[in-house]
């Protein structure tokens, strides 16, 4: 069998470019751009640019301290419905273009091209490449890099050689020579407690680890990580794109400006997240039968309650009592002021999957008929009008009466 | 303890009760059947601790006394014995059975280790004809539901009344009710939430024309015969109100021929979705169109004549639902009434002659998303 041609299209600090797209004058002017966060709170950055980037400015780091190593940057809120739409266009470039693609976040997409030596007239695969680069930057203005490979984890780790926009590709046969170059701590999967063990016992490069037999590692990391890491050190991933792989959960949480104490705060912003999570869910033609709600007290200790309904939900209604019930519990064991509060769906199902009517189905999921419609008619206002145009009362009342949409900071968006 | 039985009693008593021994248990004793011989009779009992079975046979009883023994492997060593009387006898904890010149000894263990089966007082009960608790039963218990999310809804509901019984049994999704006339008692009126398996044993060792006793003791229901005797744990709860979800003002109303829609339902199954079942049903003046489309796999079409005078309706359904449900409709036609597309459906067999049946059977419909 030829070998596997897989190639990684990862969008170069995509934040960073949608919101110089968004805002060209603000973020478009500002070189030394951090998205995510405000400059007075703690919010994390999602995103810096690469100017930022060289003052030591990095992703999920607190926006104070990275104001502290870059004081003169800009800082704006994530762009959020502005990626996603920009994200599915770079999907939809893709698919045209390769045969197999998966969406492995909003910005990472992995592509198949094995079989397609002939129906590409035998260009080489850096070529491909390079040609899926340029078609991506014409008809999106995302700039993309992309690394190629006989494995994904390759084509991952090539994709990092291969930035900023530009295309690094790992020939076949190629694949040692190109991971004894790299650090251990550049392998995926590879965290800084296992970068650490491993340093004690005087491995740092890769190279240093090849002549590691499987049983020392079994005996220091256990059965399964010991194999893993020993495969994972030679590029070995029979790991498919899978253009269907089933997206596993939804989940949106918030780190607050300022530690909340009150209960009917809490509420409102549950109240928020799960009206955001919810839409996102209807938007993707999904329903979920798992809802937890996720609360970091200021102490940093972080708590999850999760509550699963016999049969699957979708309506902001039905997702809100649950999140409201778990929130109470939550805060029924520990009431202490709050810092962060997220809200997730899992046990996802296509909408079309499911529709199987219910007997008893105020019963089971809280769920009501009344409950789908409103929600759908909602849906329907704020995709003719945007996403304000319907909000409940007490959200309302609240960005009244505090008229800074930007208070929350931090916010995550996870699809 | 020692008794002479004839292969095929001792047959038909391992039969009747090892049906009722779990596959797999952390108690061994549960893996064997109690044998108790007194009064010229052999009494063999199996349990899994909810359904319990106790049968009663002759046996020429030499040396009354009681042991458990090995269930299935005692049952598979009756099989193949020839046929004639076998000679049963225990000797501390082993079992001994002797038919010409086979021999086999088996380890048992003590009777007192055997959990005591329920004490039920069938005196102090209900009686019920055999041929309609059978007819309920068959009607009814394949609509359990099998989720253990509302174990309540893995029992069937059994009512009964002065002069009536019923049975309900729902998944949430689709529902099956029968009920029939019994003879009035002065018994009072009763329900039980009963597992399903409980009542396969009750169709299987109890025959149509016996009259069965039936007895509660807290939370356990008997059913005896003369040489039968099966025992449940109940269901504890409350059952769902299932009368408010039985639509009464269903207007349209079809009369079907159930061969034809049961056979056009099959075709359709085999094109519709894996996991939905999801098929489409159509009526419009007499007729019924099938329609069928999954996206990835191809579509169906297929067309029934029907009687049916309503306005035009198009309602979807869980294909293997309607069929199940068809399954146990006895008449030629089904009567199958509507509201709208996302209200419940009703199918009730049509009365042929004067032989009116009460049975209804409920299915939620599919959303048609399109």
């Amino acid at each position: 069998m030829p070998p596997r041609r897989i190639l990684l299209v990862d969008c170069d600090a995509f934040y960073v470019q949608v919101a110089r797209l968004t805002d060209p004058q603000g973020a478009g002017r500002a070189p030394l751009l951090i998205v995510g966060g405000s400059p007075t709170g703690r919010g994390v950055v999602t995103s810096a640019s690469y100017e930022a980037r060289a003052y030591g400015v990095r992703s999920a780091m607190p926006t104070a301290q990275a104001l502290r190593l870059c004081p003169q940057a800009t800082v704006v809120p994530v762009p959020r419905s502005a990626c996603v739409a920009r994200s599915r266009e770079v999907g939809t470039v893709l698919r045209e273009l390769a045969p197999v693609v998966q969406a492995a976040s909003i910005d990472e997409f992995y592509l198949d091209l094995s079989g397609t030596e002939r129906l590409f007239h035998g260009e080489s695969l850096g070529d491909t490449a390079d040609r899926f680069r340029r078609e991506v930057l014409r008809r999106t203005e995302i700039s993309v890099s992309v690394g190629g490979g006989t494995r994904r984890v390759i084509a991952k780790l090539a994709t990092r050689r291969a930035k900023p926009a530009g295309v690094y590709v790992v020939e076949p046969g190629e694949e040692q020579a190109f991971l004894s170059t790299l650090d251990l701590a550049d392998l995926p999967g590879v965290g800084p407690a296992l970068v650490e063990a491993l340093r004690k016992r005087g491995l740092v490069r890769v190279e240093d680890a090849l002549g590691v037999q499987l049983e020392w590692f079994q005996a220091w990391l256990g059965k399964n990580r010991g194999a893993w890491l020993h495969r994972r050190i030679r590029g070995l991933d029979d790991s498919e794109v899978d253009p269907h792989e089933a997206r596993k959960s939804i989940s949106s949480e918030r780190t607050f400006s300022e530690d909340i104490t009150g209960d009917e705060d809490l509420e409102i912003r549950l109240l928020e997240l799960s009206r955001s999570v919810a839409a996102t869910l209807r938007r993707k033609g999904l329903r979920v039968r798992t809802v937890t709600v996720k609360l970091r007290d200021h102490d940093f200790r972080t708590r999850v309650h999760s509550r699963t309904s016999p049969e699957p939900i979708e309506s902001d209604a039905a997702i809100h009592e649950a999140a409201l019930t778990l929130l109470r519990e939550l805060r029924s064991e520990r009431r202490v002021p709050a810092r962060l509060l997220g809200v997730g769906l899992s046990g996802l199902a296509s909408a079309s999957e499911g529709g199987q009517l219910g007997l008893f189905q105020e019963a089971g999921t809280g769920e009501t008929e009344r409950d789908r419609r409103v929600s759908h008619a909602v849906d329907a206002l704020r995709s003719r009008f945007g996403d304000d145009a319907v909000l409940p009362g007490r959200i309302v009342d609240r960005t009244h009466r505090r008229h800074d949409p930007s208070d929350d900071e931090g916010s995550t968006h996870d699809e | 303890m020692k008794f002479t039985i004839t292969r095929q009693n001792l047959h038909n008593g391992l039969a009747a009760v090892s049906a009722s021994i779990p596959s797999k248990t952390t108690l061994p004793v549960l893996s064997n059947i109690l044998f108790e011989a007194r009064e010229g009779m052999v009494w063999m009992s199996g349990t899994d601790l909810d359904v319990s079975v106790r049968v009663k046979v002759p046996a020429d009883v030499k040396e009354e006394g009681s042991l458990t023994a090995p269930g299935k492997k005692l049952q598979e060593i009756t099989r193949e014995l020839p046929d004639q009387p076998v000679e049963v006898s225990t000797r501390g904890d082993q079992i001994e059975l002797s038919s010409g010149h086979s021999n086999f000894k088996f380890n048992g263990l003590p009777a007192e280790e055997f959990p005591s089966l329920p004490q039920v007082q069938f005196d102090e009960g209900w009686r019920v004809g055999g041929a309609d608790l059978q007819r309920l039963i068959h009607h009814t218990s394949f609509a359990v539901s099998t989720e253990e999310s509302r174990p309540i809804l893995n029992g069937v509901l059994w009512e009964l009344r002065d002069g009536s019984m019923r049975m309900i049994a729902t998944n949430g999704h689709r529902l099956a009710r029968m009920g029939v006339a019994t003879a009035p008692s002065n018994a009072p009126s009763a329900d039980f939430i009963v597992p399903p398996a409980a009542l396969q044993h009750v169709q299987r060792l109890f025959k149509g024309e016996e009259e069965l006793m039936v007895a509660r003791n807290g939370n356990h229901l008997g059913f005896g015969s003369e040489a039968v005797e099966v025992f449940s744990r109940l269901i504890e709860g409350t059952y769902p109100n299932y009368d408010q979800v039985i639509p009464r003002d269903n207007d349209k109303v079809a009369t079907v021929p159930k061969k034809a829609l049961e056979s056009a339902v099959r075709r359709m199954a085999v094109v519709a979705s894996d996991q939905t079942h999801r098929i489409r049903l159509k009526f419009e003046t007499d007729r019924v169109h099938l329609n069928v489309l999954t996206p990835d796999l191809g579509e169906g079409h297929d067309e029934i004549d029907v009687g049916y005078a309503g306005e035009e309706l198009e309602i979807g359904f869980n294909a293997n639902y309607l069929l199940e449900v068809l399954r146990y409709m006895a008449s030629d036609e089904v009567k199958v009434t509507f509201k709208a597309p996302e209200r419940a459906a009703t199918v009730e067999p049509v009365a042929e002659g004067d032989e009116s049946i009460d049975y209804l059977c409920l299915i939620m419909p599919l959303r048609l998303l399109d």
